[in-house]
Order: structure tokens, then sequence, then C-alpha cells
């Protein structure tokens, strides 16, 4: 049994003018150990529905997600335990200095506090916070509030771990950092799911993506399965400016485009 | 899931209440014992020294005394409703604690049960420095600094239920103001704080029960200055405390999962 689960999982809403909307439809995956898995598309295709219901915040209409064989919805306390999520939303707790935000959630977690301390020692070093770890919240750049976020996810040493667009707004050097630091985790190994809007991050560190759009998903694989199965081997042209065509391999966002017809961002645009 | 892991789960949220309590206890010592100590200063003070003694159901009682006792009642009334409504919604909405806390071991419903115990934990402590000087000075019995404390605590869930429920429904933090001004400050002006509610016309009195901040401090009366019990009081009040925290939890966890 993989660690991360996710059978026929279908999720619908009640609309404010009373009628229903399919956010998600029958999306399956699994997620092995050592394995990150992306998961791409447009805003609106389903990617938070999906993670909400995997951290069992969001009940599902139908489908299971299972966390070590654990159904999180039926037994949502054991089956969290080896759950770390970064959500897409800021969700730090302001109320907080870093370091001991950290020592607080790992509580939840049940880490006992000097043990809880030990790894937000640990932690604050390896995301280069250590300096920051007396700061309130508010005092943190936008990049440093994401590196805590990310690093408070990994406080209870999860072996799932959920990761919503974390490297949104860094600059490319953070980027990379936290690029290596989720490498690592899935060294030691944890199992990934990773949405992004960045092409280059999904092709660089997911062993396996899927492309989501409109609730489902349309295809799963490796990004150069994808990227054969899809493009082919022929060179691409693109009129990157009035005139000025370049011809280059093609990568995994031309699978995207052609997928769904949604453009995502390239690497170091914002969102 | 057993009974006991689910109150791990809400001991670990109010103890992260207690956390920032303990970290900024200055700044909530002041906001959360000024008010009720300024109000009993006024009108205990102030107002008491103008009117003297009074009859209230047949008893010789200072209005110092009385409106001490009614003081309690505002306490837990403002104390409540403020730090579960305003509060709640900061923590929901710009914090998203809520949403945070529930990805982990701990459930929304934990959550939400620590919210409110927290909520009403810290109004007791405010109600109960009030019954504190009450005795201090002469006013209550002092057996009231043992039968206050529930008292104010079930009346303190109450009215934060009350204040959750708010913050669950509104749209924005200025919203919060509609219920402030429309039941909380109208419960604090008509339910019996400041004067006995047998002196509002009947169908006034008859509005005044039916909010449950006239049993609040109907009991709280009987408990301190040994006021004649009124029957009605609590199941009046167990009624409210039901309904509140049911509708509380509910709407909130309706607000925050799809």
């Amino acid at each position: 049994m993989p660690p991360l689960r996710v059978s026929r999982l279908s999720k619908r809403y009640r609309t404010r003018d009373g009628g229903s909307l399919e956010a998600v439809s029958d999306v399956s995956f699994d997620v092995s150990a050592g394995e990150c898995f992306g998961l791409l598309g447009p805003n609106g295709a389903g990617k938070s529905t999906t993670i909400h219901c995997i951290t069992g915040f969001y009940p599902p209409t139908s489908g299971e997600v299972l966390l070590g064989g654990l159904d999180v919805h039926r037994e949502p306390k054991r089956a969290r335990r080896i759950l770390g999520v970064c959500a897409q939303d800021e969700t730090l707790d302001s109320d907080f200095r870093a370091f001991d935000q950290l020592v607080r959630y790992a509580t939840f977690f049940r880490v006992p506090v000097k043990e809880g301390e030990r790894r937000a020692r640990a932690l604050l070093e390896r995301f280069g916070l250590a300096e920051k770890s007396a700061e309130q919240v508010e005092a943190l750049s936008g990049g440093m509030k994401r590196r805590l976020q990310v690093a408070r996810a990994l406080i209870s040493q999860p072996t799932v771990l959920v990761l919503d667009e974390p490297t949104t707004g860094l600059d490319p050097e953070v980027r990379r950092v936290l690029w290596q630091i989720l490498m690592e985790e899935r060294g030691k190994g944890a199992a990934i799911l990773l949405c992004t809007h960045y092409m280059d991050e999904a092709e660089r560190l997911c062993d396996r993506v899927g492309i989501i759009a409109k609730g489902r998903i349309l295809d799963v694989d490796s990004p150069q399965a994808l990227i054969l199965r899809h493009m082919g081997t022929a060179e691409v042209e693109e009129e990157v400016r009035p005139g000025a065509i370049w011809r280059r391999p093609p990568n995994l966002e031309d699978v995207y485009l052609k997928l769904t017809g949604t453009r995502l961002h390239g690497a170091g645009e914002s969102q | 899931m057993s009974v006991l892991d689910s109150l791990w789960g809400v001991r670990c949220v109010w103890l992260r209440y207690f956390d920032v309590f303990r970290k900024s206890i200055r700044y909530y010592l002041v906001t959360s014992f000024t008010e009720p100590i300024l109000y009993l200063l006024s009108f205990g003070l102030g107002v008491g020294a103008l009117v003297g003694n009074m009859e209230v159901h047949g008893m010789q009682v200072s209005y110092r005394s009385f409106v001490f006792a009614g003081i309690i009642g505002q306490t837990v009334l403002f104390q409540g409703f403020y730090e579960a409504s305003f509060g709640a919604f900061v923590r929901m909405y710009y914090q998203k604690i809520f949403s945070s806390m529930a990805v982990t071991p701990i459930t929304l419903s934990e959550v939400l049960w620590g919210e409110l115990l927290w909520d009403a934990s810290k109004a007791a402590v405010a109600a109960e420095a009030v019954t504190l000087i009450g005795v201090a000075m002469g006013d209550f019995r002092p057996l009231a600094l043992l039968s206050v404390p529930p008292v104010a605590f079930l009346s303190s869930l109450l009215f934060a239920a009350f204040g959750l429920a708010v913050a669950a429904r509104a749209r924005s933090i200025e919203e919060i103001s509609y219920p402030q001004y429309l039941v909380v400050f109208p419960m604090f002006l008509f339910c019996g704080v400041f004067y006995p509610i047998e002196s509002l016309p009947g169908w006034l009195q008859g509005v005044a029960w039916a909010l449950p901040l006239t049993s609040v401090v109907s009991i709280v009366r009987t408990l301190t200055l040994g006021f004649p019990f009124e029957p009605l009081a609590a199941p009046i009040l167990a009624a409210w405390l039901l309904v509140l925290v049911a509708f509380s939890r509910r709407a909130m966890s309706g607000r925050l999962v799809k």
C-alpha cells in the first residue's frame, strides 16, 4: 500500500444559487514512498479541492483517500499523524514567533516539547531562518514566511507531504534551496504531492505528473513520457516576440497546453 | 476515535490560546480587567453613592452591591461575545488558524470546542476577578468565590457560542457590529445589570426574560447577594446554551468546510 492513495475521489459543492458544481470528478492516483507526484492545472481545475479532501478537511462526495492505509475521513486523527501540509494560503500562526510556532505545531502531532524544540532549531537552520527564530511572523518577508510554512509542514517528520504551490513568490535562489530540501525529503522516503503552476519546477522535481482540468485528471506519467506521448520528439517553434521565432525541444508546458488549452506561468513569473 | 483522544485535541487547542495569553499577559490583563473594574468604580461607587440602599424582592440591598453582581453578568457577556466574535473572525478569516490546525491530528470539531472553552475560560476568570473585588469590599458572600465560577463559565460559554455563530455568519468583520448593537448592547441595558427588571413595563420584562443575560444576572444575584432563586432562570440558560453551542459549531463548520 503506498503512503498516499486517492481512489475515485469526487467532490460536489452546493452553489449559492442552489445548484451544484462538481469540482473534482473520479480522480485516482497513488504516491509511493520516495516519489514526488506533481498535480498541474490552472486555477479552478480542482487541485485545491483535491488537496482539501486529501487532508481530510473536506469530506469527499464519493471515493476515498488513504494515508498510510487509513481512510483520512473515517480516522482523521490517526491518518493525519503521517501528514505534513503546506497550504496555498499563508496559514502561519501570527500570534507566535517563528521558533515557538514550530514547537507549538509539533505538539499537535504529540511530539514532546524538548524534541519539538530540537527539530525546530534544526529546521530553522536548514531553511536559512535560524537568525529569524525570535521574530514574529509579521516581521518576516514573504519568502521567509513561505519557507517557514514549509518548515512547519516538516516538523512532524511526515511520510506524506502535501505542498500546494510552495514556491510561489520565492526568488530563484530561495526556490532552489527549497527544491533541494524537497529532494532530500524524497530521498528519505517521503511521498510528496506537489501542486504547482511552474512547469520547470514540475519537470525538475516530479517523478510523475498528473494534469488536471475541470476536476478530471487528463493524463498521468513521468514528465518525459508525457512529452514523448503528446508532443513527440520534433522541435517546437515558438514566437517569443513579433518576428522572433525560437525552435526548442518540446517541454511539459507544451503538453499542458495541448491537453488543457490553458497557459500556465513560466519560471520566475508571478501568478 | 476515542473520547480521550478528542479531549487531548481540545486540550491542545486550549493550550495554544493559553500560550498566546501567557506571552501577552500584560495586554490581556489590561483589556480583560480594565472594563469591568471601571464599571465597578463608576456605577458601584459613583451611582451607588447617589442611590444608597434599595429594596429588591423584599430585601434591602445597597445599589453598589446590586450593580456589582450585575457587572459579573456584563463581564461574561462582553468578554465571551467579543473574544469569540471579533477574535474568532480574525483567527478564522485572517490568520486561518482553524484550517491550519484542522489538517493535523486535531479535528475541526476539537478546534471549535477548544476555541469556545478558551473564550469561556478567559471570560470566567475576568468574572471571578469582579467577584473577588465584591467579596473583598464586603458586598458579596465569601462563598460566592466558589459558587460563581461554574455559572460564569457556562454563561461565558453561551455568549462565546453566540459570538462564534456571529463570526461564522459575518461576511466581513464590520458585520459583527450589527449583532453587537442590536443584541449585545440591548441585553446589557435591559437585562437587569443596572436596575431590577421589575421596573420595566410588563411586555419589556417578558422580552428581557427571553434573553439569556437576565437569567445569568438573576442566578449571580442569588449566589452573591442571596436573592430568591428564580426557577425559570436555569432552564432558560440551559436551553440557550445548548442551542447556541450546537448552532455556532454547525455554522462555523459550514463556513469552513465545503
